[in-house]
């Protein structure tokens, strides 16, 4: 091969120059240069302001997101909010790469337990001024605004409160000869109505579960073990770890779960249940007992909410109970572009008269001075699930995500091998491991 | 080269502005200026959307890349983890194992349909369409969901389930389910490959076997079968490419599961980079995936290129 003449040789020095420059400059661009911080105190900060607000919110609570972000646009003629819905199991993964690629939207709607992941991370706004000066604060859910806080400060507010409740078909109680005013307040009384429902034949199933949507059981299982007041995860948020061999109250919900399994107890589409359809067999009044949240009474028919009660879900032997304080927080990213805009909708959708929606769209407020008689007359169920929003819990963790809500996570997995295995020890045993495993990847 | 056609091409050139060709002693041409201009929007693009992300992600692999927060240079370790990291081997194996089931089938049954569809009877243009429409139509339709989705909705309307099968609760099952799904849905797209193929081979071919008292599947052995063999070698390249790189259909239909038993590669790559938010070591096991898709395909290029 001939030797390169000098132009040559000059023209490929250029090349590789501008490539090594391109380069470096694309990886400066793509490096992390930390937002702007952005000045909660000014003046007029949330009033008055104009433009557009982006408002990501989560697919699950975006029914009650359109209808307060449909009246805030009917009143508000210069500031628009624009809602978009992202799949629940998506949101952190979109949030996130949003937030890297330096194009956050202005307000999120975040499920209230993943807050502690992006405020551990510095990625929220704080707020604290503006929360502090809020006239409805004392009256806010005490449980989802813990998790939007962090060495003190505010980095979010509560939005909508959605709590788990165990649902029974008092209906089927009578038949089966129950009391249908004295739901079940053990494991073993579960197990004993359930056999007595399943008796009656004809499709009937004395209890059903979720038992492939890793969110739902989460949802509805967790609060059982929270009533004896233990957790499957210790340790504040970043320096969690986990409990899983030698949690008797997770080793007695497990095995509860196998038993109504196989002994043909739950419904067998149980097995499958994915979330997409959950609920719709006891609306169909097939089921004794359900656990679920409330937003498959509210499109119940009334005459079908007549036949059915609710308890918050028991402790193994029974003498405590518990809920899930789940729902969504709002949470301004750091680098937002209109964040007075957003803080001027979370006030409005904070007010009495937006949170009073929530029961339509089937979730709770998060506020409880909603609790006029003209409410209670109205949604009492929501009433009671209000009244016992002190029963609540929702663990405060950076981890929630990785652990529990992800298909083929440590949840999901002990759970199947457990329920559907047959083999409790063993999935408890493996699960200890899988979820070090993912606690600390998800700290690191 | 004439010395006439070198007096051509210098007038060409001169006339669209650009310095000419010189001849060197060793009877090089090198290429005008024109020449890569012309290149230059497409070598663009490729810089930017193929060699630029590349070499990111090559950087981000060295790194403890996270999807959220700050970074910083972590060497040659998120390679060294992937040797112990159960979950991207048990996805390496479970996606060879795909490989190699589905691989072989697709191409059969692609060819199958080709031979049907080749000639130009009536009828044959709607079965052409009938056959690729699956690839076109995509997967998500199909679902395996108890009570939703095509599948169970066909099997309880032929009689043949209650449509409430739970096709997801073994791993065994779930992947049988997939696969005859993949192979219905990716035959079409072989079957327009090998068509192609096939009506490039010349009919005087046909006619002299036909002549010599050949059956249809000695023409099909000694004909067309050697004749298209480039096209099945690309059939197969690009099929292998694309099950090593498989992530909807597992990602639409089983979601990993059951557990994490039909993970994929790719879909382990997403898992470690959007869920666990490591983007560093998914980045590691990218250039790894990239390495490996890279050389199978040089190797069968090779092949390809000895067989012609």
């Amino acid at each position: 091969m001939p030797a390169a003449t000098a132009s040559e040789r000059r023209r490929t020095r250029a090349l590789l120059l501008l490539s090594a420059l391109a380069t470096a400059a694309g990886l400066a661009g793509c490096a992390t240069t930390a937002p702007t911080a952005v000045k909660v105190t000014s003046p007029g900060f949330g009033d008055n302001a104009t433009g557009v607000v982006q408002f990501w919110d989560r697919s699950t609570t975006s029914p009650f997101g359109k209808l307060i972000v449909d009246r805030f646009n009917a009143t508000h003629k210069n500031l628009k909010v624009v809602l978009t819905p992202v799949q629940d199991t998506q949101y952190v993964t979109k949030l996130a790469t949003a937030i890297r690629a330096g194009d956050p939207p202005d307000l999120v709607g975040i499920d209230d337990i993943n807050s502690q992941l992006f405020i551990y991370h510095n990625v929220f706004t704080d707020l604290t001024p503006l929360v502090n000066a809020l006239p409805e604060k004392d009256t806010l859910s005490p449980g989802a605004l813990n998790l939007t806080t962090e060495n003190g400060h505010y980095y979010g507010t509560p939005y909508v409160a959605d709590m788990s409740v165990l649902w029974y078909n008092k209906t089927l109680f009578r038949r089966a000869g129950l009391n249908p005013d004295k739901p079940p307040a053990s494991y073993a009384q579960i197990l004993s109505d359930a056999r007595k429902i399943n008796a009656l034949g004809h499709g009937i199933y004395g209890f059903s579960f979720a038992g492939r949507c890793e969110g739902c059981l989460g949802f509805t299982i967790l609060p059982d073990i929270w009533a004896t007041h233990e957790d499957l995860l210790n340790g504040q948020p970043g320096h969690e770890t986990a409990f899983i061999e030698g949690n008797v109250p997770l080793r007695q919900t497990l095995t509860l779960y196998r038993q109504l399994w196989a002994d043909g107890l739950a419904d067998p589409i149980s097995q499958v249940e994915t979330g997409a359809t959950w609920g719709l067999n006891f609306l169909a009044g097939k089921i004794g007992m359900m656990p679920l949240g409330y937003g498959p009474m509210a499109t119940a028919p009334p005459s079908f909410r007549d036949q059915v009660g609710m308890t918050l879900f028991p402790a193994p032997s029974g003498g405590a109970t518990a809920t899930f304080d789940g729902g969504a927080n709002f949470g301004i990213p750091t680098g937002a572009a209109n964040p007075s805009g957003a803080w001027e909708f979370i006030k409005f959708a904070l007010q009495q008269a937006q949170q009073s929606l929530a029961p339509s769209a089937g979730f709770e407020p998060v506020r409880n001075d909603v609790l006029t008689p003209q409410f209670r007359a109205k949604y009492p169920f929501v009433a009671a699930m209000l009244e016992n929003l002190s029963r609540g819990h929702a663990p405060k963790t950076i981890v929630y995500n990785t652990t529990f809500n992800q298909p083929g996570g440590p949840w999901l997995n002990m759970f199947t091998e457990a329920v559907f295995g047959g083999n409790v020890a063993a999935a408890i045993r493996t699960g200890q491991g899988a979820f070090s495993t993912a606690i600390d990847l998800g700290k690191s | 080269m004439s010395q006439q056609t070198i007096a051509r091409q210098r007038a060409a050139v001169r006339a669209v502005g650009a310095r000419p060709a010189r001849r060197r002693r060793t009877g090089i041409v090198r290429l005008p200026k024109a020449g890569m201009l012309f290149v230059a929007p497409a070598f663009l693009f490729v810089a930017v959307f193929v060699l630029f992300p590349l070499g990111f992600a090559i950087y981000m692999s060295v790194t403890n890349w996270p999807l959220i927060g700050s970074y910083h240079f972590t060497g040659a370790s998120n390679y060294a983890a992937l040797g112990k990291d159960p979950g991207f081997i048990h996805s390496v194996l479970f996606t060879l194992l795909y490989t190699g089931i589905v691989t072989i089938p697709i191409l059969v049954v692609g060819y199958g349909l080709a031979v049907l569809v080749r000639s130009n009877r009536r009828g044959s243009v709607f079965l052409r369409t009938a056959f690729f429409l699956p690839y076109v139509v995509g997967l998500p339709t199909l679902e395996l969901q108890p009570n939703s989705g095509a599948v169970n909705f066909v099997l309880a309307k032929l009689g043949l389930t209650n449509g409430a099968t739970a096709w997801l609760v073994n791993t065994n099952l779930a992947l049988a389910a997939t696969c005859i799904l993949v192979i219905w849905f990716a035959s079409g797209f072989t079957m327009v490959l090998l068509l192609g193929g096939m009506q490039s081979i010349s009919e005087d071919l046909y006619e002299s076997a036909d002549v010599a008292g050949a059956r249809w599947w000695q023409k099909e052995l000694h004909i067309t079968l050697p004749l298209l063999r480039p096209t099945i070698a690309l059939s197969l390249i690009i099929s292998i490419i694309g099950s090593f790189l498989a992530f909807n259909q597992f990602f639409i239909l089983t979601q990993g599961g059951p557990g994490t038993s039909t993970f994929t590669v790719v879909m382990w790559i997403y898992q470690t980079a959007f869920v666990q938010l490591h983007v560093g070591a998914a980045a590691a096991m990218s250039v790894v995936l990239v390495a490996v898709v890279g050389l199978i395909s040089a190797v069968q290029f090779l092949l390809l290129r000895n067989n012609t």
